[in-house]
């Protein structure tokens, strides 16, 4: 996934759905425009890959038998909202971009994720030619 | 959700996007209507929720897939699919569900007649506006319903406009509601006799909210301009439709929009409230002034002459003048001798007694305040002592005016109209200090 080496990859999820609460279209507006405006500039910087929000609701499958159920769902002011896909020199840079979502100040949660890197091995094992075995 | 899919070239490209100034709450306002429409005025509430639902889903969307190409039909789209997905949910809905389908179904072709679309629409805006102006719901409560249903207010953006509480707004919105679902208000345009009683209704409550708008829009509150604003927009939505299209509308529209072109010149550059003849005339809305004019003839077609028509003919006086020496106040003082013939309110007699002034000399105007019959309903109104100190100044009588002036300065309420009094009371001082004598000690006493 790293393109340049340099980089690495940090997922940013976005915890808490009822920030809107209470608020007016004119807030909501402007806070829309402030997050298309975040976004769009850490797009066009290089150091997002890109990024969505979530439905509210899915579907659970847990357990050998593979139940399919509705829930548990996580309480609203824990619940993942969206998520952006980070690409930064370290984890201060990433912690750097969570401090300007824009409804921090309304119940959000910003939730930084390193995403484990591949180690040597792995990157190795699958350099492997394959079909030795066969 | 799917939503009409045509959206914008894309987030990286386009730079920032900007929508609209005040779009969600100009869309809410309409989308409100229209689901009213579907659930029934005794389930505001519910279309309220969606509203909010359909702007947090723009908020959720837009800005990773870009602002859509045309934001209301995408907002009025998904507020559809959210209210189908309701109806199909809640049993006692189901009747009204092929109903329904057929709408999200319709505007889903790509808008087919849009002409018909917005109609339908603004049928659905009036049908609110006449359900939320309702004689059974309270006044005040009929005012911040509108505020918070048609024009897609908040809870707080109302109290600022109102200079109230949350909880007093609050409350009075929970009573609306109650009264809608208790009384059975219907969401429709009355006919027949019932609609002129009912329309006048409904001016009133429009003349009330440009009322707390247009008293204290001065720059310290930016809300209760847009106040102003929505007042103008729902009378002139009135004017427009069939129902509405009546001379006593259109003068409440030349009304509202022969004095709101005044109120870019009401304040100076640090916010100091300006007198009328203080202002910078080049600075009234010219487009605003024309189009009060075109209603103030649109309201000269009926026979009855209403206070509106009264109102809005004094503010065309004003704004028709090149220069305050130019100011017809024959002609206003005529308007309002017509004015406190049908209106004998003591705030009404107080303006006479301006033009009185200006047409005939201060004195004059001190005998018209001193002939209000109502006079002491007037005792604790700040206008009163700063219109009697104006007088009082321009007979030569600082000593008075300056009494008149701290009196109006202790009861006026708006910090701006304060500083205005407390300036004009500061020339009277330095006017007094300019001449010793015994009048210093005694202005030393007030």
């Amino acid at each position: 996934m790293n393109s340049t080496s340099e980089k690495s990859d940090y997922l940013l999820l976005f915890r808490g759905t009822d920030w809107h609460h209470g608020r007016s279209p004119e807030e909501i507006q402007k806070t829309m425009t402030e997050w298309m405006a975040w976004f769009n500039r850490l797009i066009a910087e290089g150091r997002c890959k890109g990024g969505q929000s979530l439905e509210p609701e899915g579907k659970f499958v847990s357990g050998k038998l593979r139940n399919v159920t509705d829930g548990p769902y996580a309480e609203a002011k824990e619940a993942v909202a969206g998520y952006f896909l980070l690409s930064v020199d370290d984890i201060e840079e990433a912690l750097e971009i969570a401090k300007e979502c824009p409804t921090l100040g309304f119940g959000t949660i910003a939730e930084v994720r390193p995403l484990m890197a591949r180690c040597r091995a792995s990157v190795l094992a699958a350099a492997e030619p394959a079909g030795a075995h066969a | 959700m799917d939503a009409p899919a045509s959206t914008t070239s894309g987030h990286a490209a386009s730079g920032v996007p900007q929508l609209a100034e005040h779009l969600f709450r100009q869309e809410a306002g309409k989308l409100v209507s229209v689901l009213t429409g579907i659930f029934g005025a005794d389930r505001l509430q519910m279309a309220e929720d969606v509203v909010q639902e359909s702007l947090v889903r723009a908020m959720q969307t837009w800005p990773y897939q870009g602002i859509p190409r045309n934001p209301a039909a995408w907002l009025m789209q998904t507020a559809k699919h959210l209210a189908l997905d309701l109806v199909r949910r809640e049993k006692r809905f189901h009747e009204k569900q092929p109903e329904i389908t057929a709408l999200v179904e319709e505007s889903a072709d790509g808008g087919g007649d849009t002409v018909v679309f917005e109609g339908e629409i603004q049928d659905d805006r009036l049908r609110l506006m006449f359900t939320c102006c309702h004689p059974l719901i309270p006044p005040d409560s009929q005012a911040a319903l509108a505020l918070k249903t048609l024009c897609g207010f908040g809870t707080a953006e109302i109290t600022a406009a109102f200079l109230t509480t949350e909880a007093a707004i609050a409350k009075r919105l929970t009573r609306a509601r109650q009264r809608i679902q208790e009384q059975r208000v219907p969401f429709e345009i009355p006919a027949g006799p019932e609609l002129t009683s009912r329309l006048d209704g409904v001016r009133q409550v429009l003349l009330l909210l440009f009322n707390e708008g247009y008293k204290a829009s001065s720059g310290e509150n930016l809300v209760r301009e847009e106040l102003c604003v929505e007042a103008i927009r729902l009378t002139a939505l009135l004017a427009e439709h069939p129902a509405g299209n009546q001379p006593a509308t259109h003068a409440l529209l030349a009304l509202m929009l022969l004095n709101a072109a005044r109120l870019p010149a009401r304040v100076d550059s640090d916010g100091n409230i300006l007198r009328l003849k203080d202002q910078d005339r080049s600075l009234w809305n010219r487009e605003m002034i024309a189009r009060g004019i075109m209603h103030l003839g649109q309201s000269a077609t009926g026979e009855e002459i209403t206070e509106y028509h009264l109102h809005a003919g004094i503010a065309a006086c004003h704004d028709t003048a090149t220069d305050d020496a130019s100011t017809d106040w024959r002609q206003i003082l005529s308007l309002y001798d017509r004015l406190a013939a049908i209106d004998d309110s003591p705030v009404v007699a107080l303006n006479r007694a301006v033009a009185v002034a200006n047409v005939h000399g201060p004195a004059r105007g001190r005998e018209a305040i001193e002939a209000i019959p109502g006079r002491s309903e007037l005792a604790s109104y700040y206008l009163l002592y700063a219109v009697l100190g104006e007088f009082e100044v321009r007979l030569g009588n600082d000593l008075v005016a300056a009494s008149h002036f701290h009196r109006a300065v202790q009861l006026a309420e708006l910090k701006s109209e304060q500083a205005f009094l407390a300036r004009r009371l500061r020339g009277c001082e330095d006017r007094l200090k300019c001449q010793p004598g015994p009048g210093q000690s005694r202005l030393d006493a007030l």
